[in-house]
Formats: C-alpha cells, sequence, structure tokens
C-alpha cells in the first residue's frame, strides 16, 4: 500500500468495520479495496467502510467501491460507506450517485450497537472524535462575506 | 660496694617475674642503716661460728678432718644474699674459729684469710656468669656445685693445708690427703648449706605457700630425716635410698624442700660418718671419706638439679601460660581492632553512599540546568518564523544530549524592505553562555545590518567587524541569504558554513560559490556574493553541521545523504520535511552536536502561474493534487472550491496515465498549467500521448466529474497530444 491512505480495520460482532485515512486515487484504490474484499471474514455480514478521513477520492476509486460492494453482495454481506456532511470527498460521492447502490451514512455505527446501524438517522451526529478535515465554519467572519454556508455543494 | 654490675649474666633466658636478678645486694647496701648493716655482720659472724662448732663436731678425726664444714656455707649464701663487702664478718669469724686450733696466731690469721677468700672468690665466680641465688634454672645449679664449691674451695684447702705443713701441725707427706679432705669438707658445706641459707629468704620473695603445702614440707622432711636417720645407721648400703625422697621433695617443693631435706640428709649422713655407725662402721678413714662425701655429692646434685629442672618446667609452663593468655590478649585486641576497623569501614561506606547520593543530587542539578540551558537556546531562537506572503517557513532546533551545555547553533529570518527576505543560519563555535551570548549579538547584529543593506557582502562584512572586537573572537560560520520573491533570485555569502541545499522533484543541488572563511578568523574580511534564481517549486534547505557530520562518515558522504534523503522527500509539506529529516538523520537517543534547520519554500506560482511536469505515472498524481493544492491555497481559492478543483483536475490527470501513453514502454510527461485571474480558475492538463475514445474508460465518471464540477470543459485533440482546459469561477477566501 502506497504512503497516500492507511487502513485500520475493527470488528464488532458482525460487523467490520474499515476506516480509511488519507487520499484514495487511481494509484492505490483498485489495490486497496480488493485487499479488502479478501480480506473480510464470511462471518462479517456487514461492512462499514468508514471515510471520515479520507480526504481524496477520485472516480477510480469510486469504481472500486462498486466491484467491492458487487463482491461482498455475492458474499450476502452488506457494504456501507460513511462520509460525514462537509466532508471535501463529498461531492464525488453525490455526483457519482454512489448512494444509490451503496448506502451512505454520515457517521459510523455505535460499536456496541452494530445491529442498530440501519436505524440510524440520516442526519446523525457526525462521530464527535473525529471532525470534519474541513472546517468551514472555524472562521465564519474572517472574511465578513458570512458566506461559509453557501460554498456548500448541494 | 666495688662488685661490678656488668657481671649479671645477661646470656641466660630472660628473668621471670617471680625471680629477681642477683644483685640485689648492691642496692640493699646503699639504703640500709650502718646499725642493720651491723648487726648483719654480727649475725653473719655468730653464724660462721656456729656453723664452724658445727663442724668440729661432725670432725671424723679429732679435730682436724671435718668431712662437712658449713661454715664456708655460711659464709657463701651471706654474701650472695647480702653482697662482697661483708666479707669482714666472715674473716672476724673465720679467726676466732682457727686461733685455738692453730698452731700459731700467724697460721690461724693465714687460714682465715684462706676461708675468707674462697667465699669471696664462689661469689665473685657466681656473679660473673649470671647466677641467681633461686636456684630455678639449671645453670645456676651447674654454677654453684662447679664454681661456688668445687673450684672456689681449691682457695681455701690450698691456703688452709700448706699453712698446716708451714706451722708444723702435719708433715709435707701428709698435705695431699689433708688438702682432700679440707677441699671436699668446704665443697660439701657449700653445697650443703649455702642452698639451704639461699632458699630461706624465697620463703617471702616468692608466691607463699598454702597450708595443704607446709604440712607436705613438713611431711617431706620428716620421712627424709626418718629415711635418712634410719638408713644411715641401720643398712651397710642402702644409703641411696635416701635420693627417692630428696627427689619428691624437689619435684613437690623445688628448692624451698630439697636443700633444707638435702642439709639434713647430709647433716645425718656426716654424723653418722663422724659417729662410724650404719655404713661408716669399721670401715678406713679413706673408705668413709669416699662414702661420705660421694653420698653428700649426690645428694646436692639430685636436690639441685631436679629442683631447678622442675623449677625450669614451672616457668616454661608459666611462660608458656603467660605467652597463651598474651596471645588470648591481643587477639582479644586485634578483634577488637578489626571490629573498630569494620565499624570505620561501615561509617565509611556509610558516607561514600551519602556522597554518592549527593553526586545524584548533583546530578539532577547538571540535568537541570542542561534543561534551563536547553529553554534559554531556544528561547534565543525565534519563537515562530514571520508569515512572509509567497512562502512557506519552517524551522526546527534539537539540541544536543551528549552535552550539558548551551549549543551555538542559530537561525533567522527578516523581512526586509521591498518585499526581500534575508535568511540565515549559523554556527558558533564552542558551547555553553559565551557561545549562546555570541550568538545572541551576531543574529542581532545581523538584522541591524540587512534591514540597514540587504547585500550580502555587506551584512557579512558588519557581521565580522562585530565578531573581531568581541573580547573573546569566538569562530563564527554563518550564511546568509536574500531571496526576492518576484524574481525568485537568491543572494547569498557563505562564511565557512556548509553550504545550502536547493531541491525539486528529486534533483537537488548544493548552493556553491561565494564562501569564504568564517567570520572572525581573516583580518581583512572581505566577502564576495553568488545568486541563482530557484527553480519553480524549489525548496531551500539551511542545516548546521550537525545534521550531516558523523563520526567516521565524511562529510562529502554525509552531503550527499542530504541532497537524496531532502530530495526523496514528499514536497507539500515542508513542517514533515523538517520532522522527516530529523528523524532520518539523528539518533534520538545520542545527538552529539546541536542542530538547526531553514527550510523555505517559495510558492509554487510567483505570477499567478502554476507549472507542473512530470512522468505520467499513478504514483505522480498526489504530486500533482499538492502542487495544485497548494497553488490554489496560497492563491486564496476557498478550500471548497479548493478541494472540487482538486477532483476535477485528477480525473483529467487520471486520464493522461491511464490513456495517454498506453501501449509504450515507457510513460510521457504530464503538464499541469493553472492560471487565476481574479475568480476566473483555468487549469491545463496536457500531454503527448493519443486520446482515446470515451467509451473505452471505464465508467466514463472520469469526465463527468469533471463536467460537473467546472464551469467548462475543454477537451482538444491534436497529433501531438491531448490538451483539456478545465475552467470555472471560485470562490475566494479560502482561509475559511
Amino acid at each position: 500500500m502506497s504512503d497516500l491512505a492507511r487502513v485500520d480495520t475493527r470488528r464488532t460482532g458482525t460487523t467490520q468495520l474499515v476506516r480509511i485515512t488519507g487520499e484514495l486515487d487511481l494509484s492505490n484504490a483498485r489495490e486497496l479495496t480488493d485487499a479488502l474484499g479478501h480480506a473480510v471474514p464470511t462471518g462479517v455480514t456487514h461492512v462499514v467502510v468508514d471515510l471520515s478521513a479520507t480526504t481524496y477520492l477520485d472516480s477510480a476509486a469510486i469504481a472500486a467501491f462498486f466491484r467491492l460492494s458487487q463482491r461482498l453482495r455475492d458474499r450476502r454481506q452488506d457494504l456501507r460507506l460513511v462520509v460525514p456532511d462537509g466532508s471535501p470527498i463529498r461531492a464525488v460521492i453525490e455526483l457519482t450517485r454512489l448512494s444509490q447502490v451503496i448506502p451512505v451514512d454520515e457517521s459510523a455505527p455505535e460499536p456496541s450497537d452494530p445491529m442498530a446501524y440501519a436505524a440510524l438517522p440520516h442526519d446523525g451526529v457526525p462521530d464527535s472524535t473525529e471532525p470534519p478535515p474541513v472546517a468551514d465554519a472555524a472562521e465564519p467572519d474572517a472574511d465578513g462575506t458570512g458566506t461559509a454556508d453557501g460554498h456548500r455543494n448541494g | 660496694m666495688t662488685t661490678g654490675v656488668g657481671a649479671v649474666g645477661t646470656s641466660g633466658p630472660a628473668p621471670l617475674p617471680a625471680a629477681g636478678p642477683f644483685d640485689p645486694p648492691a642496692r640493699d647496701e646503699a639504703v640500709i642503716s650502718p646499725a642493720r648493716r651491723i648487726a648483719r655482720l654480727a649475725a653473719i659472724a655468730v653464724a660462721y661460728y656456729l656453723g664452724a662448732r658445727l663442724g668440729l663436731r661432725l670432725s671424723l678425726v679429732g679435730n682436724d678432718v671435718t668431712p662437712l664444714w658449713p661454715p664456708t656455707g655460711v659464709a657463701v649464701a651471706a654474701l650472695i644474699v647480702f653482697g662482697r663487702s661483708y666479707w669482714p664478718a666472715v674473716a672476724v669469724a673465720a679467726l676466732a674459729v682457727n686461733l685455738p686450733i692453730s698452731a700459731n696466731p700467724l697460721a690461724a690469721v693465714v687460714t682465715a684469710v684462706g676461708n675468707t677468700l674462697a667465699p669471696v672468690v664462689a661469689v665473685t665466680l657466681l656473679r660473673r656468669v649470671g647466677f641467681r641465688r633461686e636456684l630455678d634454672r639449671q645453670r645456676d645449679a651447674i654454677a654453684i656445685v662447679f664454681l661456688g664449691a668445687l673450684a672456689s674451695m681449691l682457695v681455701s684447702a690450698t691456703i688452709g693445708a700448706v699453712t698446716l705443713v708451714a706451722s708444723g701441725s702435719i708433715t709435707t707427706a701428709e698435705l695431699p690427703a689433708a688438702w682432700a679432705v679440707w677441699w671436699t669438707g668446704d665443697a660439701m658445706g657449700v653445697l650443703a648449706v649455702a642452698p639451704f641459707l639461699l632458699c630461706l629468704p624465697l620463703f617471702w620473695e616468692q608466691r607463699r605457700w598454702p597450708l595443704r603445702r607446709w604440712v607436705e614440707a613438713v611431711t617431706i622432711i620428716v620421712v627424709a630425716t626418718l629415711v635418712v636417720a634410719s638408713v644411715a645407721t641401720t643398712g651397710p648400703h642402702i644409703i641411696f635410698l635416701t635420693l627417692p625422697v630428696l627427689g619428691w621433695a624437689a619435684w613437690r617443693l623445688q628448692l624451698r624442700g630439697a636443700a633444707p631435706a638435702a642439709l639434713i640428709a647430709s647433716l645425718v649422713a656426716t654424723w653418722a660418718a663422724a659417729e662410724q655407725v650404719g655404713p661408716f662402721e669399721g670401715r678406713t678413714l679413706l673408705e668413709q671419706m669416699v662414702t661420705l662425701q660421694a653420698f653428700n655429692a649426690c645428694v646436692a646434685l639430685t636436690s639441685f638439679f631436679l629442683s631447678a629442672l622442675v623449677s625450669e618446667r614451672m616457668q616454661t609452663a608459666a611462660a608458656l601460660s603467660a605467652a597463651a593468655s598474651e596471645l588470648e590478649r591481643r587477639v582479644e585486641q586485634r578483634t577488637a581492632q578489626l571490629s573498630a576497623a569494620n565499624t570505620r569501614l561501615v561509617q565509611e561506606i556509610q558516607e561514600r553512599s551519602e556522597a554518592q547520593e549527593q553526586l545524584s543530587h548533583e546530578e539532577a542539578r547538571a540535568q537541570r540546568e542542561h534543561q534551563i540551558a536547553e529553554t534559554l537556546q531556544r528561547s534565543l531562537l525565534p519563537d515562530r518564523l514571520p508569515d512572509v506572503p509567497g512562502v512557506a517557513l519552517a524551522a526546527r532546533y534539537v539540541p544536543a544530549t551528549a552535552d550539558v551545555q548551551v549549543g551555538g547553533d542559530w537561525y533567522d529570518v527578516v523581512q526586509l524592505p521591498d518585499g526581500l527576505i534575508g535568511l540565515a543560519i549559523g554556527d558558533v563555535a564552542g558551547h555553553g553562555l559565551t557561545a549562546a551570548a555570541t550568538m545572541v549579538q551576531v543574529r542581532m547584529a545581523l538584522r541591524a545590518y540587512a534591514l540597514q543593506d540587504p547585500s550580502p557582502p555587506a551584512v557579512m562584512r558588519g557581521v565580522h567587524q562585530l565578531v573581531a572586537q568581541l573580547p573573546v573572537p569566538e569562530m563564527v560560520t554563518l550564511i546568509y541569504l536574500v531571496y526576492d520573491p518576484a524574481t525568485r533570485r537568491l543572494r547569498w555569502t557563505n562564511a565557512g558554513h556548509p553550504p545550502a541545499l536547493t531541491f525539486t522533484d528529486g534533483h537537488g543541488a548544493y548552493l556553491e560559490g561565494a564562501l569564504s572563511p568564517p567570520v572572525g578568523v581573516t583580518v581583512d574580511g572581505s566577502f564576495t556574493e553568488a545568486s541563482q534564481v530557484l527553480a519553480p517549486g524549489a525548496t531551500l534547505l539551511l542545516y548546521t553541521d550537525g545534521l550531516v557530520e558523523r563520526r567516521g562518515v565524511s562529510l562529502t558522504a554525509g552531503l550527499d545523504r542530504l541532497d537524496r534523503e531532502a530530495s526523496a522527500a514528499p514536497v507539500d509539506d515542508i513542517e514533515a520535511l523538517c520532522d522527516r529529516l530529523l528523524d532520518t538523520f539523528l539518533d534520538e537517543d545520542h545527538i552529539e552536536d546541536d542542530v538547526a534547520i531553514l527550510v523555505m519554500r517559495p510558492a509554487i506560482s510567483v505570477d499567478g502561474e502554476l507549472d507542473v511536469r512530470l512522468p505520467a505515472e499513478a504514483r505522480n498524481l498526489v504530486q500533482v493534487r499538492s502542487a495544485l493544492r497548494r497553488w490554489l491555497k496560497e492563491s486564496a481559492v476557498s478550500d471548497h472550491d479548493v478541494n472540487e478543483v482538486l477532483v476535477a483536475c485528477g480525473e483529467a490527470c487520471a486520464n493522461v496515465v491511464q490513456h495517454a501513453y498506453s501501449g509504450q514502454t515507457s510513460s510521457g510527461e504530464l503538464v499541469v498549467e493553472a492560471r487565476l485571474d481574479d475568480d476566473r480558475l483555468e487549469v491545463r492538463v496536457r500531454d503527448h500521448g493519443h486520446w482515446r475514445p470515451a467509451a473505452d474508460r471505464g465508467g466514463g465518471w472520469g469526465l463527468q466529474l469533471m463536467d460537473a464540477l467546472m464551469d467548462d470543459v475543454d477537451v482538444e485533440h491534436t497529433t501531438g497530444g491531448t490538451d483539456v482546459r478545465l475552467r470555472r469561477r471560485v470562490q475566494m477566501g479560502g482561509e475559511g
């Protein structure tokens, strides 16, 4: 794996949590998702890929996630992604309509309650330990325009 | 009074405490009163006279042959005990004895002279051999037998016998017999009587006898008397049975028992001879004499030798016992000494441990001082680098772990007029507060000079003058550079410092030239200047020798390594670059010399344009993105738009990487250019390969994303390659 991204995995019951920190692009996305597909144990029913700390994601990575989703579905394993509101990769996720194929949540499930995962409200509070890297509200009055929210691409 | 003290024997064993040396008479004479002396003289004379009367009573033939002549024993004992100066008593008594029995007064006088002279000679000889009147050594027994009795009495016997002839009492033919009788009589008188008299003072001089011992003594004397009396009067040849009794006396009581027993035995035997009873009955005079004298000699020798032997044994035992107790005492003493030494040692160990503890305190203090020094050093360096538009700056200072002193490494960044940036890094030789103080002065002077005139040689001359004027001139190495962001031109001068490094995209080069000796070393202090345009995207690294110098590694090798490591490091974050260099080059646990590094990277765009050229490989996409991200941020594009532009550009670049040079053995060039006019952004992504239709590309999301994220996407295909233009109006104010 390149220096671009770091992968941490944690299993809670039948849920496999995979956290990707860094950047995913043509150089590492396919390799990374293939490795994930092989690494997920059969006993796992849910695979959650947490992209909260992922700062870049290109179309090659999107394609890789589609492949991973297909592969897991064949093994009756659900794939879900976590992309917080305000994430730098949010635009790519939405533009590629990835969420129509792979459910995308704004926060990771509580480790203690993996089965309640699907019931999470869509606008759930993001993981407080991992604030969105882009703090566009940090200095709302910095330029006096008050357009911080206006940057959001709907 | 004139007896030689030197006559006291010194060759024998050391006298034991119980037995005094045979010299007390000399001391006694000095202190006793004349009356007492006269009393003693009288006593001696009376004793002598009485002894003579006793001797005459024991004569074998009339008054002529006395086998035992006690007066000589009295005389010898008296002169031994009281000193030779008491001879007049002997002389007078001898004269008194001899006058009635001599032929004429003259003969009596001469005989008396002989009788006086013999004891004096005897005592003189005994003194000469170190005789002790305690008779507790064998040599004392030998001395009194052979010198005191046999030898000395030759004098009296010769004088007496010759006088008898001269006075006509006997014929010349009778001389030998008379002489022999006289001699044996005198000798036996000494042997029988003198030891008895000598033993008398011992009763109060030596340890007193307990009652038990007195009983034993009386028993022995009684038994001896009975035995001697019975054998001397009855059995013809069993007189020798006396000897075991004498042996018993000597064994049990030594001289104090043996001498009286011997005297009694001799007296009884002599009396028996005089009375011609027992073994002496019916014998000739000669036979009587021989038997008697042999018996007396045996008695004397047995008694004195045995008692002397036992005394010696007892003394030896006492000496051994004393030695043993002395040894024990010494062992105890030594044990006490060892114990004391041990106590001292324990105390010493404790003191040392306390000293050790103190030392640890000292160490702790030294450590605190080190921390203070380090804090001081850090406080002397710029606490934060200035925010300079158009350049990114990062710096590190790492103190030496091996040195408790403050180091002399320093760096500084000065914002100069006309947008110029002054950078300096230096090393003041030595450590400690002096070096730190010099460092501060040099740094402040450099700031002042640079603000006055940024020209590197001018600044360096000023610093040189300052250093040369220091009371304690120090060697200072220093690089001073001026960077002009408008022209990307670097001007520098280097006073003996390791050269600065510039590097970009895997290629590094040291800034050679304008090198002069360290400041403060030369007299004239002339400095030159060199200049170079910093390549776009290039990074400038200043450092001190602690970073690259290692024992056993040449400086050239260190510089080569620095070049490699710096060039290979990711370029988008110079803070990370600093950390990476320190991690790579320094052993955290052992930093021999302090290290300072200063990194400057100008904004990639100087005039608003970005120009990145890289091999079209997937692994380079991140570099393109980081360069573009930096450029966009430095151009104050909002973070949100930066992210979207990065995705669009990234897709265009990924297309180039994936498709432009497919089928070719080596990848071609990927060119990314960007310009910003007000809020109008244009990014061009170009290659020199072949364009392939979108249908060939997986998903076609790339183009979709570009279209969605940019206002306008224009793809132009030529035979020379493809040119993708991405345009968009961007939000400014990226700080949010």
